[in-house]
């Protein structure tokens, strides 16, 4: 997603490592996927039109 | 110390790599003291760098490169990101990794080496189509676990 617009960085973050981070998302399953700094969230490997449909909301909320 | 990608490993890697269309840059970011994986992930990229001649391996430091780290919106280490390079201009396709990339996040990285290299995202016709009309920054942050 992060190579179809200029807009998009994607960070690939180990949970073990930035336990923090992690702690502050309320990162439990893996893989879990933040937008924008936790104003939505995706918890596991879900089809592309869930994470979509969840940017969407996020981005209409903004 | 030992190496983390095997021969066997560094085969299919190599194979993988053959179909890499541009040259790709990854920038490394770390720091000599405080950084328990730095050393770790340091070593990593190196051996993956070395998989294709169409790779290349920039090591920077978090606090001697500050200005460049905030330049590429890098803050935590080790941290590295990959920059598609076209005649020589390095372009940022904002793919970063937060952590060694071994275990799972290895595959990620590789295909993420790929993808940037060959420039298409193989997402659906209506993602892009949507992604195209963001009209401010969008950062989603993956989280995951090495093994």
């Amino acid at each position: 997603m992060a190579m179809e617009s200029d807009y998009v960085e994607a960070e690939m973050v180990d949970a073990v490592e930035f336990l923090d981070l992690a702690d502050r998302y309320e990162v439990s399953g893996m893989p879990h996927t933040t937008i924008n700094s936790g104003a939505g969230n995706i918890i596991g490997a879900v089809p592309e039109e869930y994470l979509v449909a969840e940017i969407r909301r996020v981005v209409e909320v903004e | 110390m030992q190496k983390f990608i095997e021969e066997e490993m560094a085969r299919q890697v190599q194979e993988v790599f053959k179909d890499l269309s541009k040259p790709v840059q990854i920038a490394y970011f770390g720091s000599e003291t405080g950084c328990q994986y730095c050393p770790e992930t340091r070593q990593l990229l190196e051996e993956v760098s070395v998989l294709s001649d169409k790779l290349s391996l920039v090591v920077y430091d978090l606090e001697n490169d500050a200005v460049q780290a905030s330049l590429y919106h890098i803050d935590k280490i080790p941290g590295c990101m990959l920059l598609r390079v076209i005649d020589g201009q390095l372009i940022d396709r904002g793919i970063r990794f937060a952590g060694i990339p071994s275990g799972h996040e290895f595959t990620s990285l590789i295909n993420d080496i790929v993808l940037v290299s060959n420039g298409d995202s193989a997402l659906d016709k209506t993602t892009r189509e949507f992604l195209k009309t963001l009209q401010s920054p969008l950062l989603l942050q993956v989280f995951t676990t090495p093994t």
